[in-house]
Order: C-alpha cells, then structure tokens, then sequence
C-alpha cells in the first residue's frame, strides 16, 4: 500500500446503505423464519424487526405437515416442478439443436414463428376452454404441458450451441454418429452450464406459478401449494390449512397464533427455492442468462 | 453449404430430405405451440361474436370493444394499468443503476458478496411469499414499519388498505423484489470499463464523483437506454400475480388492471366475448408495443429484446 488507507465519508454512506437495503430484504425474510419457530405462548411479544424466536417450538410445522391436504399440495407441487422441467428441458433443448443446425430449409420461417409466440400471449379465456375441451381442466398435466417452451430461454440455448466448433460436429458425423448421438454425446455435454442454469429457472417458474394454477387445477385434490399458500396467507382462509374440524372443536390447534402459522407455511415454500439458489448464483455469475441479451 | 444454397427447388428438397430426422425432433415443440398458443390465439376471435352455449357464435363486429370504451369501469382500469405501468417503469429505472455504482465502490470481498447474495434472493420468491412478507412487514400491530413509527412517536398506519398509499406499496414491493437482480445488467457494463480510464482519472485528479459522472455512467448510457426502451415495451402488463396478491376491497378500484379485470369478468362472470375483447385490445397494444420498442432499441443500440 503506497498511499494511506483512508475510508472517506461518502464510502461510508455507501456501505451504510447498503447494509440497510440488504437488512430490509434480509431481516423481514429472518423475522418469518422466527415467527415460524416460536413458542405459541410467547409469540405475542417478537416484534417485526426481532430475527430470534421466541422460545423455541416447532408445533406450527407440527400442525401444517400434519394436514392432509398440505402433503398433497405439497408433492402435487413437486410433481409439477419435476416433470414439468424435464419436459422443458427435453423440448428446449432439442429444439434448440435443430434451429442451430448449419443449412436447414425454413429456419428464419420457425425462428418467426417462435418469436410471435412469444410476444403474443393467448387470452386466458381461450386457454381454459382449451384445457376444457381436451379433457385436462383439473388434472395436474395441464400444469406439466403449460409454458413447456420458453422462447427466450430457447433463445438462449440456441446462442450456447452455435458457439460449439462445426469442426467437432462434423467430425462426429463422418465418423457415422446420427443426429441423436451428437445432441447427447456432444451437444448437450458441452452446454449443460446453460442447460442447467435454464432448467434452473425453468423450475423456480415452475414452483412459483400460482395463477394459471388456480384456474386450471379446480378441485381440492389437486391445488397445488402456492394456490393453498394463497388462500391461507393473502384470503386469511385459516380453515384451509388449520382444518374446519379444529376450527369448531376450538381446540389447541385452532388457538395457535394464525400469523405463526402462516409464517411456517411461507417458509415451506421457499425452502426448495432456497436449496436452488445457490446453484443459480453459482452457474449465473458464468454469465449464462446475461449473454441471451446479447447480439 | 454455400454452393447448395445456390441451387434451385430441387436441392432444398433434397435437404429438406435429408434432414427430415430434425423435422421430426421439431415436431412436439411445434405442436405444442400449435395447440397450446395457435389455437387459442384464433379462439380470441371470439371478440368480434357472441358467445352461444348451443349453435354458432354470432358475428357482432366492434360491439364489444365499443361497449368495453364505453364503460366507465374499463377506463378507470385502463388509466389504473397505465400509472401502475409508469410507476414502476420510470420512477423504478435508477434504482438498480444507483445500486450498482454504489456497489461497485466496493471491492469484491465478503461485504459485496453478501450484498449481492441477498439482494437477488427476493427475485427468485413468488408473488404470494411477497405478499406474506410484506402483508407481515406493513401490519398494523406487528409490522416493522409501525413499530419504528410509533417509536418516532407517529401514529399506526395501514398502506395496504389505503387507495392513496396502495400504488406506492406495489411500487415499493416491486423495488424490493428487483432492484438486485436489474443491477446485475448494469454491474455487468461497469465491469467492462477500461481500469486505464479510472487511472488516467486518478492521475487528473478527478474525485468520486467526478469519476462517476464522466466515466461511469457514459458507459452505462447504452444499457440504460436498452433497459427502458425495452421495459416500455410491456407496459401493459402492470402485473397480474402481485396485483392479485396485494388487492383488497378497498382497494381493488385503484390498482384494477386489464389482466385482473378479464379474469375477473372472463372466468368468474362468464362475459367471455367482453373479456377477450379486453383481452385482444391488451395483447394488440402489447405487441405493437414490443415489436416497435424493439426494432428502436436495435437501431438505436444494437441491443433488441430478443
């Protein structure tokens, strides 16, 4: 260090806001996190900015974990998530493969023809009669199929698999590999960072969809977490989740704090998004999503 | 390739035949755009008919968008879209420029990561977890916000049911949200300045300051440009899912937009012909929005939507 090391004023504002900004995402998130593991009878005193339980108890996720209905919604959510991203990578992916393959007749025709679906989003009425009438109104494929390609995202893929040397290809298909057997032995070995950074946002979609949801899959069986979470935390429908049963016999259950309650089944659902986003930072920060922009 | 690309009808054929495999893998990816977008796009020209549970439809023409600009309750909504839309999009824009700078006053080291880290988190929860958080955050009784106020000596507030607070609470929510994750773009240009240009500065004399006014923001004008041009290209989407998790009755009137209003009158009223009218009017607009933003965009920067 030559010259002195000096910390001037305005870099200490700087860090001081934000520390501030990142305590308001932070501690909100923490004051959650709390709530959910507080001692019933002492929860009436955690303020918004306490991050600490008070007491210790995990009763509330006793009592969420406990009802049927949650367990459903919970593995009908998973099973969206699941099988929905492997269909989005399946059809990305390989589609991905053709519109990057060097001559093919009509690729400018289905590059225009994608780029419109994009931008031109079906009306929503339209969209439930169609599930109506193909018989997959409240029935959880309806989910799996909605939104299996994101354009942008094949856009994304397209931009990764042309940056693959033509020279490897050929090769491969002189020494007699087909179409498949260079997607699955070159391809998409040597764009999985993208590919699992796409699938990885594939599946955050995926597990926070509410909306279509709500509408597609209609009978109780079926609803899946995000919908209940809605029901629950923004309607205050605390039968959905405490259980009509308890709420009459007012037992023990029903006189849990609804607040802590809520609190647990919010951290329900963030905690498989928490288990992706540190393999979304690490893959981001390689600069996947960020190239898609580019020209 | 170049040869064959010369050649007449015969040789396309040819390798339309040869690559007839790729046709095929195709194929699920184009009929599932066929099915599930193409059909129902068609089905919106349900706008101009009336809709009949037996027998055909009936051709109307313009009726419904002319009774749709005639109700008093779609202009409110039209107007609720398009301050929404503004908010977020202007009075949003120089937050996450703002945040990148003053985050590229640190070094990498432990405080920026962990800045970073959290920051982009809330991107990545959905619209009802927000809602939850912030319902928790703004509460009367335990929220963080009056707690600080009744310190201060203020007196308790509720912005979420007040019509003249809940825009800014859909502002303040989007901020939360995205002002990380939209500086990444912007971190990324700042990180593209040539160190040369900081030294020659220093050398100058320039300060802080200085520095950011001459150096930095220059070479972010490029994205910034980018960035808006391409966010108005979606102002009709104000935003379903946070708009249907932060809505009340009392204040549903001032935050109503077109995507709440058609499902609103479409699904639970069953006015299927006016919702998609309303629906068709929103996705006219948006395209003519996007196409247009974007072809400016490229002209202009380079950069286009997609």
């Amino acid at each position: 260090m030559k010259r002195r090391k000096k910390i001037s004023i305005g870099k200490l504002l700087c860090g001081f806001i934000m520390m501030l900004l990142a305590l308001c995402m932070l501690v909100p998130l923490l004051n959650i996190l709390a709530r959910s593991l507080s001692q019933p009878d002492l929860v009436h005193g955690l303020k918004g900015y306490d991050i600490l339980p008070k007491g210790f108890s995990t009763v509330n996720y006793q009592v969420i974990l406990g009802q049927p209905i949650v367990i459903r919604s919970i593995l009908n959510s998973l099973f969206i998530t699941v099988t929905g991203v492997c269909l989005n990578i399946i059809l990305t992916s390989s589609a991905a493969y053709v519109l990057t393959r060097p001559g093919l007749v009509g690729k400018k025709v289905f590059m225009y023809f994608f780029i419109i679906m994009m931008i031109f989003e079906p009306g929503i009425v339209q969209e439930y009669f169609l599930m109506k009438n193909i018989h997959l109104l409240d029935n959880l494929f309806s989910m799996v199929i909605y939104r299996s390609v994101n354009v942008y995202y094949l856009i994304i893929l397209m931009r990764f698999m042309e940056e693959v040397p033509a020279s490897i290809q050929e090769a491969a298909r002189i020494d007699g590999a087909g179409h498949f057997d260079v997607l699955f032995k070159i391809m998409i070995p040597l764009s999985r960072i993208p590919l699992i950074t796409v699938g990885m946002f594939y599946a955050v979609f995926r597990w926070n969809e509410f909306f279509k949801s709500s509408i597609f899959l209609t009978s109780k069986n079926h609803t899946v977490l995000q919908v209940l979470l809605r029901q629950f935390v923004v309607n205050s429908d605390s039968q959905v989740i405490v259980g009509a049963a308890n709420i009459l016999a007012n037992n023990n259950i029903a006189q849990l704090d609804n607040g802590s309650l809520k609190a647990a089944t919010i951290v329900v659902a963030v905690v498989p998004i928490l288990l992706l986003y540190p393999v979304i930072l690490k893959y981001y920060t390689n600069g996947v999503m960020s190239g898609g922009v580019k020209e | 390739m170049a040869k064959r690309k010369a050649g007449g009808a015969q040789s396309k054929l040819k390798r339309i035949w040869r690559d007839r495999v790729l046709y095929l893998t195709l194929l699920p990816t184009l009929l599932y755009f066929f099915v599930f977008h193409v059909i129902p796009i068609i089905g919106m020209k349900l706008a101009f008919y009336d809709y009949r549970i037996k027998g055909d439809n009936v051709f109307v023409g313009f009726t419904y968008f002319i009774k749709l600009f005639s109700t008093p309750v779609f202009l409110q909504i039209l107007e609720n879209t398009l301050i929404i839309s503004a908010m977020k999009i202007f009075l949003f824009f120089p937050m996450p420029i703002i945040f990148a700078i003053m985050l590229n006053e640190f070094k990498a080291g432990p405080f920026r990561k962990s800045v970073q880290v959290i920051s982009y988190l809330p991107h990545f929860l959905s619209w009802v977890v927000i809602a939850g958080i912030w319902f928790e955050f703004l509460s009367p009784s335990t929220g963080i916000l009056n707690s600080v106020l009744s310190n201060l000596g203020f007196g308790k507030v509720n912005l979420l049911t007040s019509k003249g607070s809940i825009r800014w609470v859909l502002l303040a929510s989007e901020s939360w949200r995205s002002i990380g994750w939209d500086s990444i773009v912007y971190l990324t240009a700042i990180m593209g300045i040539d160190p040369t240009l900081y030294e020659a500065a220093k050398i100058d004399g320039a300060n802080r300051f200085q520095i950011v006014g001459n150096i930095v923001l220059p070479a972010l004008a490029v994205t910034m440009v980018t960035v808006l041009i391409l966010n108005i290209g979606f102002f009709m989407n104000a935003g379903l899912d946070q708009v249907l998790n932060f809505t009340n009755a009392a204040v549903n009137s001032k935050i109503d937009i077109i995507d709440t209003y058609v499902y609103r009158i479409g699904l639970q009223n069953s006015q299927y012909s006016l919702a998609t009218a309303a629906n068709l009017f929103k996705g006219v607009i948006g395209t003519l929005l996007i196409v247009s933003t974007h072809l400016f965009s490229k002209k202009l920067t380079g950069k286009g939507a997609w």
